[in-house]
């Protein structure tokens, strides 16, 4: 039986339902549940302790598996694959430990923003079939990184 | 057994393409495994390993089962542009 997961903000900034995201993939919820955020800040702070599932070679996101199991994707900016890494600074490894609070990456927003590309970030939920009870602390608004955001169980 | 292919979504097996692929993974119900050639084998219904892996548009991959039928039909899953769907 999986227990529950408190999920905080990653970033400071305004959150946004999933469906207002520019991205069908997101805002379909075909990834997965769970809100964005459109950061005011260009820093990723883990919003559990875990461990990191995936570190994106490019930076533009990570993965992050709490103690209880459940998967969160935070996936910063919308097509930012394409950037390749321009931008963004990865502070962890694959398979490290972190702590909530701890500074994920660090990516510079007017960089993302002169190249193109809106940095509206979803965090989401990727194991869904393990977790599917997501409920909402806040669903629209400021918010502070470290505040609650949202749980999950399983 | 094994089959290699080649990934044809031009910015690789990442969000929608990678999330096409772990689906179809999940639902083969069978144990299947990815990796780059002579590389570490990830668990290939993982949307998260697969995503974090970042491969690419052109990579050639390795795909490890059990299931001749579902390789098969993974090999042509990943050998189709995800993208342009």
């Amino acid at each position: 039986m999986a227990g529950v997961t408190q999920v905080r903000a990653p970033l400071s900034g305004q959150v946004i339902p999933l469906t207002e995201v520019p991205d069908p993939v997101f805002a379909g919820g075909m990834m997965g549940d769970g809100v964005a955020i459109i950061p005011s800040q260009g820093k990723l702070f883990a919003p559990f302790d875990g461990e990191v599932a995936a570190i994106f070679p490019t930076g533009h996101a990570v993965g992050l598996r709490s103690a209880d199991g459940a998967e969160i994707l935070m996936h910063i900016g919308i097509d930012t694959v394409a950037l390749n890494g321009k931008g963004f600074k990865a502070n962890v490894v694959q398979g490290q430990k972190v702590r909530a609070g701890d500074v994920l990456v660090d990516f510079d927003i007017p960089t993302i923003e002169a190249a193109g590309y809106k940095v509206v970030t979803p965090v989401i939920v990727t194991n869904p079939d393990e977790f599917p009870n997501l409920a909402r602390q806040i669903a629209t608004g400021p918010i502070t990184a470290g505040n609650n955001l949202y749980t999950v169980s399983g | 057994m094994e089959r290699t292919a080649v990934i044809a979504s031009k910015l690789g097996l990442h969000a929608r393409p990678a999330q096409t692929f772990t689906k179809a993974v999940a639902a083969s119900g069978a144990k299947v495994t990815i990796g780059r050639p002579g590389g570490k084998a990830a668990n290939a219904a993982s949307l998260l390993s697969v995503m974090g892996m970042g491969l690419k548009g052109g990579e050639e991959i390795v795909l490890v089962s059990d299931d001749a039928d579902v390789l098969d039909s993974l090999v042509k899953l990943v050998e189709t542009d995800l993208d342009a769907e």
